[in-house]
């Protein structure tokens, strides 16, 4: 009987037990200490696939807090209950990613989001209620009464439906109802898997439907001084800072979401109801006060407050408003035109079917809305020469086709011709 | 001087070895047919690895297309030298196939197992390369392609090779089969341990297989370095029996959840699934490894019967020191 031989095999066969313990005990716990071997297998199998098939994804992601934060494919791809599961290479996906999936560690931004107007009357502006549940409605009429329970879009509809995918949904879409239930998708603003903070602080991406004649805001904002700033500063800035701590010193410079969204110090919670500080409906043709008008203005004034004076905010709100109500009171004055025509049955009761309606439509939708928000957002140019220059003579457009419509002004053929004999 | 229980390992003198045995009796008869099932049996186990990436790179189709020819050209290496067992240089030419046939299947099965070790040799960089080689950390080991895998082709190659360029009857033979049985174990040990840290050892009994090839590889390098040990040599045999039990419990534990799994078809769940041939491969190379240990009954026939040279009691101070 040898003891070498039975000592050196159970001292070998040990040993390599012992280190094959010791190596697996240095993974990172937020790695293996996951509910299933599928969330544990994703840390590193799906990249096996995609860093090839489609890299930018897997570096989008390893760029992201998700990553850091030791967060891994399955962590949002997982099927909650409700979602569709696609069975994908030994793995159980949700077949879409929606809100859903974020809600799960983000509810209270997601429950703030759904009582903002980014949530169903985003979708119902374009395609009416029709794609809505019951309840869904029913909570969006709650916040915004009118603004869900509505019929699709007519414009939209004359426009067809290959603008309506294409253009109007392209945007409108940050409130479409998923079939899991929920509504909307975060990436809308934050990006799919760099799932970034940075990005949603950034003007360009409030810009990508922010934007154009009928809410120039990413152009205001530039013109701004805020915006003028913002681009000489922004390598400085900390776009990225944690939303839970932000503070002037991260950014010096609001963009959208500073003024809109963010918490700052100990003055301001962060939400995502972008409509919580806003006082005033702009976007309408007549612009009223919201309901808490005071409370959302004393709120948006509290960031107001990290840079400027209370003297000064109050001057500028002063000004703001006064551009407000002398919009109101031109928009109103075309309103009243048009509504007489309509009395006259001198238009049809169809939407965008005569050109003055197009005209009226632009005066409150583009000119009106822009004066609007260039006085509360800082663009002067905004205000007057896109905005009241723009106001005043679609106004006196409207007023000459309304006289044209009722034979007003007409210069009869008589005269005329006795014009051109004197002549 | 004392005798001691396990003499050192030097070559049987194969001339010394029985000849006379039959052909179903010789361990080479048995490691060259090992040798050919197992390049065919990779060639499907390879087919469903690679089928994973839907064999994304055109070079994932060489050790399909190698395994695939090789075992055909060794199965022609046998018709050509008019048996299973490999013939050597030295080996007489009073019966058989005549020199030049000798020679041809004996150099065609050389290069079967060259290319053999360029195959895994170049497959275990091209998988380390998938990921290992960027940022060398242990996760990038874990969730690079399986690095140990191509390594088999390897082992199979030096398995043909050695059955071409040492007699089968001598020690040093056996001693090699086992060796390479134990690299095999250890590669397997490597595999199952990368494998199943995929999952984090998500369930205990993933360590099964680790703690199985790690006790294969110990009592095989032990065996290897007295292998006229008799108690060494036992050891090594049970190691190698329990693993026929791990093996056929893993293939179980790979089985069920394949089939109970996500997948919309059943060849998908075997794609993306737990790899299915994995587990068999401690029966398989248990199989090797006994038949090592067998060689090396034949060579030192005191391992399994009384020894010849019993242990003395003596514990004098001159024999400790000895």
């Amino acid at each position: 009987m040898s003891f070498r031989g039975v000592f050196i095999a159970v001292f070998l066969g040990t040993a390599m037990i012992v280190a094959a313990f010791v190596v697996n005990s240095r993974r990172p716990s937020v790695e293996v200490a996951r509910t299933t071997p599928a969330m544990v297998k994703a840390t590193g199998r799906c990249a096996q696939c995609h860093e090839h098939e489609t890299g930018a994804v897997v570096h989008e992601f390893e760029m992201s807090a998700h990553a850091s934060a030791g967060l891994n494919c399955m962590d949002c791809h997982t099927p909650k209950e409700g979602q569709e599961i696609l069975p994908h290479q030994g793995f159980e996906i949700a077949k879409q990613v929606t809100s859903l999936n974020c809600s799960g560690c983000h509810q209270d931004q997601y429950d703030q989001y759904l009582r903002s107007r980014h949530a169903a009357p985003s979708w119902a502006a374009v395609t009416g209620s029709k794609d809505f549940t019951a309840e869904q409605v029913a909570f969006g009429e709650q916040h915004h009464p009118g603004w869900v329970d509505r019929e699709p879009n007519a414009l939209a509809i004359l426009q067809g439906p290959a603008s309506i995918t294409k253009g109007c949904q392209k945007c409108h879409d940050i409130g479409k109802p998923n079939d899991d239930g929920s509504i909307g998708s975060c990436t809308s603003c934050h990006a799919r898997h760099v799932a970034s903070v940075e990005l949603a602080r950034s003007p360009q991406t409030c810009g990508q439907c922010h934007m154009g004649p009928d809410h120039s805001q990413l152009e205001i904002y530039n013109e701004s001084k805020h915006g003028v700033l913002f681009h000489a500063q922004r390598h400085h800035m900390n776009l990225s800072a944690d939303p839970k701590t932000l503070t002037s010193k991260d950014m010096p410079v609001p963009t959208c979401s500073t003024c809109h969204m963010s918490g700052i110090g100990d003055r301001l919670d962060p939400t995502h109801d972008v409509g919580e500080r806003l006082s005033y409906y702009l976007f309408a043709e007549v612009s009223d006060r919201r309901d808490d008008f005071r409370k959302k203005q004393i709120e948006m004034k509290a960031s107001c407050l990290e840079c400027h004076t209370n003297n000064n905010i109050s001057t500028f709100y002063r000004e703001a408003e006064a551009v407000l109500k002398s919009t109101n009171s031109l928009v109103k004055q075309a309103r009243e035109v048009m509504e007489g025509l309509r009395e006259e049955n001198l238009l049809t009761p169809d939407p965008f079917d005569e050109p003055i309606e197009f005209l009226y439509f632009d005066l409150w939708h583009y000119y009106g809305r822009t004066a609007k928000h260039g006085a509360f957002m800082g663009g002067a140019d905004f205000v007057q020469w896109h905005g009241f220059y723009e106001l005043v003579a679609k106004l006196a457009e409207i007023k000459h086709q309304a006289a044209e419509l009722r034979g007003e002004g007409q210069p009869d053929a008589d005269s005329s011709d006795a014009a051109t004999d004197a002549d | 001087m004392p005798t001691h229980p396990t003499p050192p390992p030097t070559p049987t003198d194969p001339a010394a070895a029985p000849t006379s045995s039959p052909w179903w009796a010789r361990p080479l008869f048995w490691v060259e047919l090992f040798a050919a099932v197992n390049f065919a049996v990779l060639t499907l186990d390879i087919y469903l690895a690679h089928s994973m990436n839907r064999f994304a790179h055109a070079g994932e189709w060489i050790p399909f297309f190698y395994s695939l020819a090789a075992a055909p050209a060794l199965v022609f290496c046998w018709l050509i030298q008019g048996r299973l067992s490999p013939h050597l240089p030295g080996d007489p030419l009073d019966d058989g196939p005549p020199r030049w046939r000798r020679w041809l299947a004996r150099w065609l099965g050389i290069l079967v197992g060259a290319l053999g070790i360029v195959v895994g040799v170049a497959g275990m960089i091209l998988h380390l390369q998938s990921h290992f080689f960027t940022s060398q950390t242990i996760h990038n080991l874990v969730y690079t392609a399986p690095f140990a895998a191509p390594l088999a082709y390897a082992g199979l190659g030096l398995l043909v090779i050695l059955n071409r360029t040492e007699h089968a009857r001598s020690l040093e033979w056996a001693r090699w089969v086992v060796l390479l049985a134990m690299g095999g174990f250890l590669g397997n040990f490597v595999l199952c341990l990368a494998d199943h840290a995929q999952n984090g050892f998500f369930y205990p009994s993933e360590w099964i297989g680790v703690i199985a090839a790690a006790y294969a590889v110990g009592s095989l390098i032990a065996v290897a370095a007295f292998p006229a040990s008799r108690s060494t040599w036992r050891l090594a045999v049970l190691v190698l029996l329990a693993q026929f039990v791990v093996g056929l419990l893993g293939f179980l534990f790979h089985l069920i959840p394949n089939l109970r799994g996500p997948m919309p078809t059943l060849w998908e769940s075997f794609i993306y699934g737990a790899p299915i041939f994995a587990p068999l491969l401690f029966a398989d190379l248990a199989t090797l490894a006994l038949l090592g240990l067998w060689a090396i009954a034949l060579a030192c026939p005191g391992v399994v019967g009384r020894p010849r040279h019993r242990p003395t009691l003596d514990a004098s101070p001159s024999s400790a020191r000895s």
